[in-house]
């Protein structure tokens, strides 16, 4: 027989780099299935290319492995007995066993990178069989996989600037194909970090903050951290990753629960009659001729008693529902410290670029947590409005605001204040530079409109069906293949899908720089600590008991 | 003292002759004629030519003495008076049983060649090889019977593992009743070795493979 003629130097004739060549067609018109050896241990999720002629030009085809079968192995009845290696049977018997098992993997064509049109385009045409497949090479795949509108596929990305270091292809050796998403594009069109719990949500926010503060970015970001694991981020002050040439460095600024106050007037009536307990249809007629009364009025600094006083006004001193209603105003609102005439958070202080704002409202309520953050977001969108209208505004550059218990600001169902103005800035905020960034545990739990809104998602381990399918339904880019990635994940891998990416990729988020604040709190170690506390005070009095008034009465979400 | 016959057991030059061959069906397969109590004055017994019974050829090859091994798959009675329309081992049309041949009632044996070995000085066997035997047998050559230690070498390898290397060309060979001859030299080795000896799990695997796959090809499994 004649050895295999191989014409020397030319690269496309050398298949020392082939791990395979397409066998057929597969089951969806974008599949094709290929064979490879044993020792070529390419895994699902792994981005192969190939060569073909489009139009008559050369290109080079992308495609995703998404499944991996056995074609030819030992037979599963030399597994009879645990205690003897299939091996052992199979020399026995001397059917070969080393390297000989054979695999049929499922490719899904991506398409080739369009220069032109910045992305994939796809070939609309299936390799032939035969075709030799080759792995993906690493510095294309930076260049492609996020959507970052290089010109060519060897740009090198390391160098572009305003983009998140968010981590590495799983597929490959730790940072050998880095993923850097535009923060452009995610911070505008939204972001959702959507995992079951102890999947690295909070870790992988952490990232994007450290990447977003660096002195590339310089981004004004405003955190709501309801369980209060923001509080490392301060590291970013003095961290020399942080440091700029001129002397950047980013402030971490935090507001606990005694800085965050609603002023009463920034309240809209919804609000109001969200936070009191069951108004009769008279009372809210009465309070809604009472708030408008007050709304006309220059004072921007009233409280309750200035509005009982108006509606008593109004409706006269012993009419009944006005005496209800000042009851529960005074209940629900005078007496929550939350709610003050004149004090409010400046928007001044929490929003400014190179400024990461954490608002740790680990002591609030979840109602309350909704109602600053309601009328936190609704000032900023104010002002963003002014801003892009040229209007005087307080708040000149983009926001970025970021949400952990996502579904507690936008739920599903239920009431929350926060939804509207959560759903006016996911569907209209990127025309005013205002983004969002969702993450919760629960996304079957979020509402709908908000979530698909959201244009950038990272997904990491889920496991619950409903939040699965919540997941399937709202996110575009999430192909079944990557769905069924998802139980499978362990903590700090994650699907980045979306509009930061031209095609989802299975990431190892990277590392942080700065500690990460929300590790499990040990049970053993705070009862001993506890202990130890009790006994080094062995005369213990009762906190008095004030009643129910600080509570506003509405179950936690 | 019974030792000194040991040894003598086991040399290939004093083993047993069972018959000699007077054709072939394939390069894989030879028909043996089985000697009778006329032929010599140590003819084989009924159980020394069984079903199952390993056998071997002594075939020097460039001078070096070696073994081809083989094992006895088949066996059939030829009566010349019964006239010319005889069943025979092989095909019809293969007129190998030419008359004159075989002018007495004879028993014949059917070999399936297993491998090769070669012959120490002390003439035991050694280097057992489970592939294809390149040569071909002629007729006449003697097959002798195989001594238990000697087919328990040839189907060891070098670090004590059993090997069965030539199981799919026997069931091939052996055609229906390829199965049943793997199963007999499966039980003979049993017998052969410790019952601790780890080869015996080995062994079960092997032969539950090779029951079950031919109650399938049977159709009793399916
Ligand atoms: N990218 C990562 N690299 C290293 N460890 C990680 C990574 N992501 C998560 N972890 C680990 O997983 C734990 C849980 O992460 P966390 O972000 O607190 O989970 P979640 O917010 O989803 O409940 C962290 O304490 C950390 O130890
Ligand atoms: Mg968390």
């Amino acid at each position: 027989m004649a050895s295999p003629h191989r014409s020397g130097g030319d690269s496309m004739n050398d298949r020392s780099d082939v791990i395979g060549a397409v066998s057929g067609p597969g089951d969806n018109p974008n599949e094709f299935l290929f064979v490879t050896p044993e020792d070529q241990a390419v895994k699902t999720g792994e981005f192969i290319t190939y060569t073909v002629t489009v139009e008559g030009e050369s290109r080079d085809v992308f495609a995703r492995v998404t499944n991996r079968e056995q074609i030819r192995g030992l037979p599963d009845t030399f597994l009879a007995d645990p205690a003897v290696a299939p091996e052992t049977i199979a020399a026995t018997l001397g059917v070969p066993h080393d390297d000989t098992d054979l695999y049929q993997l499922t490719a899904m064509v991506i398409g080739y990178y369009d220069t032109m049109m910045s992305t994939f385009a796809n070939p609309r045409q299936l390799p032939q069989t035969g075709t030799p497949l080759r792995i993906a090479p690493a510095e294309q795949l930076e260049a492609v996989l996020p959507n970052l509108g290089v010109a060519s596929t060897t740009a090198d990305v390391a160098q572009f600037d305003g983009l998140a270091h968010t981590g590495w292809l799983l597929n490959r050796p730790a940072g050998e194909v880095d993923i850097r998403m535009p923060i452009d594009e995610f911070a505008s069109t939204h972001l959702a970090i959507l995992a079951s719990t102890g999947s690295g949500k909070s870790y992988t926010g952490g990232v994007l903050i450290e990447e977003m503060m660096l002195p590339s970015s310089r981004a004004a970001l405003l955190i709501f951290d309801p369980h209060g694991e923001y509080d490392t981020l301060s590291e970013m002050q003095t961290h020399s990753a942080f440091e700029g040439d001129d002397g950047y460095q980013p402030d971490v600024v935090y507001f606990d629960e005694d800085r965050l106050r609603i002023r009463i007037s920034e309240l809209e009536l919804g609000d109001i009659m969200a936070i009191l307990d069951n108004p009769s249809d008279r009372m809210q007629e009465r309070l809604a001729g009472g708030w408008r009364a007050m709304q006309n009025k220059d004072s921007r600094t009233w409280g309750v008693d200035e509005l009982v006083e108006q509606m008593y006004t109004m409706y006269g001193e012993d009419d009944s529902s006005v005496g209800g209603l000042e009851w529960r105003l005074r209940r629900s609102i005078q007496r929550n410290e939350l709610f003050q005439p004149d004090a409010n958070v400046p928007l001044d202080e929490i929003v400014a670029a190179g400024q990461c704002t954490v608002l740790n409202m680990e002591t609030l309520d979840s109602r309350n947590q909704q109602l600053i953050a309601t009328v936190l977001l609704r000032r900023i969108y104010r002002e963003r409005l002014n801003a892009m209208r040229g209007r005087e505004s307080d708040i000149e550059c983009p926001v970025f605001a970021l949400f952990e218990e996502g579904h507690r600001f936008a739920p599903g169902s239920g009431s929350a204040p926060s939804i509207g103005i959560l759903r006016t800035i996911t569907s209209e905020g990127r025309k005013f530079g205002f983004g969002i960034g969702i993450i919760s545990q629960r996304p079957s739990k979020i509402d709908q409109d908000v979530l698909s809104q959201c244009g950038t998602q990272i997904t990491m381990k889920i496991r619950n069906p409903t939040d699965q399918e919540a997941i399937k339904k709202s996110v575009e880019a999430a192909g079944e293949d990557v769905l069924r990635e998802l139980p499978g994940l362990t903590p700090g891998q994650a699907v980045l899908s979306g509009d930061a990416m031209n095609t989802p990729a299975l990431v190892q988020i990277r590392k942080r720089l700065t500690d990460h604040g929300a590790g499990s709190l040990s049970a053993t170690e705070q009862w001993s600590e506890t202990y130890d506390r009790q006994q080094s005070q062995p005369v213990r009095s009762e906190p008095a008991d004030f009643g129910g008034g600080e509570s506003t009465g509405f179950e936690e979400l | 003292m019974t030792i000194e016959t040991q040894p003598e057991d086991t040399h290939v030059d004093n083993c047993l002759a069972l018959g000699s061959i007077v054709s072939s069906n394939s390069h894989l397969d030879y028909t043996v004629e089985i000697y009778k109590e006329t032929d010599r004055e140590r003819a084989p017994q009924i159980d020394e030519r069984e079903f199952g019974q390993p056998v071997f050829i002594q075939k020097s090859v460039s001078g070096e003495p070696y073994l081809v091994m083989g094992v006895i798959y088949n066996t059939q009675l030829v009566d010349p008076d019964q006239g010319r329309t005889g069943t025979r081992l092989a095909q019809s049309d293969q007129g190998q049983f030419t008359p004159g041949y075989i002018e007495e009632r004879t028993t014949l044996a059917g070999v399936a060649l297993l491998g090769t070995a070669r012959v120490t000085e002390d003439g035991l066997l050694t280097d057992p090889s489970h592939e294809l035997p390149r040569w071909t047998l002629e007729v006449d050559d003697i097959v002798c019977q195989c001594p238990d230690e000697l087919t328990k070498t040839f189907h060891m390898n070098d670090e004590g593992d059993l090997q069965f290397a030539y199981a799919d060309r026997i069931l091939n060979v052996g055609g229906p009743l390829g199965s049943d001859v793997l199963l007999s030299i499966i039980g003979r080795l049993r017998s052969m070795i410790a019952d601790t000896d780890k080869n015996q799990r080995v062994l079960d695997v092997v032969e539950q493979n090779i029951t079950w796959q031919a109650h399938t090809d049977r159709g009793v499994i399916r």
